[in-house]
């Protein structure tokens, strides 16, 4: 068990029924599903914010109830509230004092520094917590996620309402903590935001895991979308109507016999392409399958 | 130590909150308005014992009883501390410029040591129950017990059932005076009474074990 990071074996609270997943040092998991699923729960669960009413949760061998798993543990919640009065390094200055007052040979300054620098949060070190913006909130949150040096990141709806450079940097910045040996796991509501991120993905809806595996292999799959001049009365067999024309997935097919099959049908094909699937469809085929 | 360290660590954030916040401003004109009372011939006593509960009821109202403070509780409990040392932090930086309120007050009406001792274990009792109300009820509850402390906080229960037929709401308004953090009760610390001193003190411990308790709950309250 302690070969894992992380590990939560068939948890069970409100909203979440029954979940298992272990999560190894360097990965990064990202958990999808419409709101209501139990993301959120699952989070809380995996950060020992809540307590499960059934099944075990563990971070390095350590039940995750313990008070010591909040030094192996670092959670990010969304929308996460610090002190507005006080100014970034204070406030990671007073979350470092917890940090030294568990383990007296660190020094509070010396994580602040690490904790600004990882975050990116340098330049904005003298600032009131009142006046950052939501990326640098969430810098924030990062950084007191990985003050002390905390290997198992628990971040919910981390990426989410963040414009397409603050996204960048931040995914950048989890992904060298990975590579750093940090297990993430890491929620959005948005699945896009996870495409280029995560290593895994858990399909949850109703608090249930309904789909899950590497994000490869999630992705794998290709669709061929087929414009048309005009909407067919029927698709063919295995086709979908979209807005412009067909798709299907080719699932073991070649391109050239699902065209024929169009043509076969007499619908006017003015082009084709060939494209992989995105995560947002594969939650919506869950959706819409369950 | 681990325990020191992390209520300190609480104590750290009074000064920026002092300065950046109302509550700076707030215990000073508090401390402005009882000097000059003083000065008009309120008794010293009561000077100490309104500055010592009204500060830590303006304390508690500034270190713990804002949204975003109790939201940030959440954060905190996520790193190494427990929500016994967070409450005891708080209730030691909301008493300490509640104390220092009524050392500066006390010192320009009348200075006496029984006084000042009175004043500051009002400010521990009164701040303990108001951490109780503001954890989970927020500033709302800070205003509405300032303004009791302030209008009757003074007023003996005696007073509400010494009389014929009292009725149901003035024993109960006197019990509450009775077990409630009241000033009528605490004037006699000043003079030496031990039942008022452990009234106090029962009041201390116990607002402080009930704000770990609401503490800990906002752990699972991370939205």
């Amino acid at each position: 068990m302690t070969d894992y990071a992380l590990t939560l074996y068939d948890v069970a609270v409100r909203g979440l029924r029954g979940v298992s997943l272990a999560l190894l040092p360097g990965e990064i998991a990202g958990v999808v599903g419409p709101t209501g699923a139990g993301k959120t729960t699952l989070l809380q669960v995996a950060a020992g914010c809540v307590h499960p009413t059934r099944g075990e949760a563990w971070v390095w061998g350590c039940r995750i109830t313990d008070a010591n798993a909040r030094k192996f543990i670092g959670y990010a919640a969304d929308h996460a509230a610090f002190p507005r009065a006080l100014r970034v390094r204070e406030v990671l200055l007073y979350y470092a004092r917890l940090h030294a007052a568990a383990d007296p040979e660190r020094a509070p300054h010396g994580l602040v520094r690490e904790a600004l620098e990882f975050a990116g949060l340098g330049a904005a070190r003298n600032l009131l917590v009142g006046a950052l913006g939501h990326a640098d909130m969430q810098r924030l949150a990062l950084a007191q996620a990985v003050l002390g040096g905390r290997r198992v990141l628990v971040l919910d709806e981390f990426l989410t309402n963040l414009d397409a450079i603050a996204r960048r940097d931040l995914r950048g910045r989890i992904a060298r903590l990975a590579a750093e040996g940090a297990a993430v796991l890491i929620a959005a509501r948005d699945p896009a935001a996870l495409e280029r991120l995560a290593a895994r993905a858990l399909v949850l809806r109703e608090g249930r895991v309904v789909r899950a595996g590497p994000l490869p292999a999630l992705l794998g799959e290709r669709v061929l979308e087929v414009i048309l001049d005009a909407p067919p009365p029927e698709p063919p067999p295995g086709f979908k109507i979209t807005d412009a024309g067909i798709e299907a997935p080719l699932a073991g097919r070649t391109v050239e016999s699902a065209l024929a099959m169009c043509r076969a049908h007499r619908l006017a094909v003015r082009a084709s392409r060939v494209r992989v699937k995105s995560l947002e469809e594969i939650v919506l085929e869950t959706h819409d399958t369950h | 130590m681990r325990f020191i360290h992390c209520v300190l660590a609480e104590w750290a954030l009074v000064a920026p909150r002092f300065t950046r916040t109302r509550l700076g401003i707030s215990l000073l004109a508090l401390g402005a308005t009882l000097v000059w009372l003083g000065s008009r011939g309120l008794d010293p006593v009561t000077v100490a014992l309104l500055a010592g509960s009204l500060g830590a009821i303006l304390g508690a109202a500034g270190v713990a009883g804002s949204d975003n403070e109790r939201r940030a509780l959440a954060t905190a409990l996520s790193h190494p501390t427990t929500a016994l040392a967070i409450a005891t932090g708080r209730w030691v930086a909301l008493t300490g410029p509640a104390a220092l309120l009524v050392i500066v007050c006390t010192a320009t009406v009348a200075w006496r040591p029984g006084i000042v001792t009175a004043g500051i274990v009002a400010a521990g009792a009164v701040g303990s129950c108001a951490l109780t109300f503001v954890i989970p009820l927020g500033n709302a509850t800070a205003l509405g017990l300032f303004l009791l402390m302030a209008l009757a906080g003074a007023v003996a229960p005696e007073r509400l059932v010494a009389m014929a037929d009292p009725g149901f709401v003035r024993v109960a308004a006197a019990s509450v005076l009775e077990l409630g953090p009241a000033l009528w009760h605490y004037r006699d610390i000043a003079t030496g009474d031990v039942g008022a001193l452990a009234h106090a003190l029962a009041w201390t411990g116990l607002g402080v074990l009930i704000a770990r308790a609401f503490i800990a709950r906002r752990r699972s309250s991370i939205r």
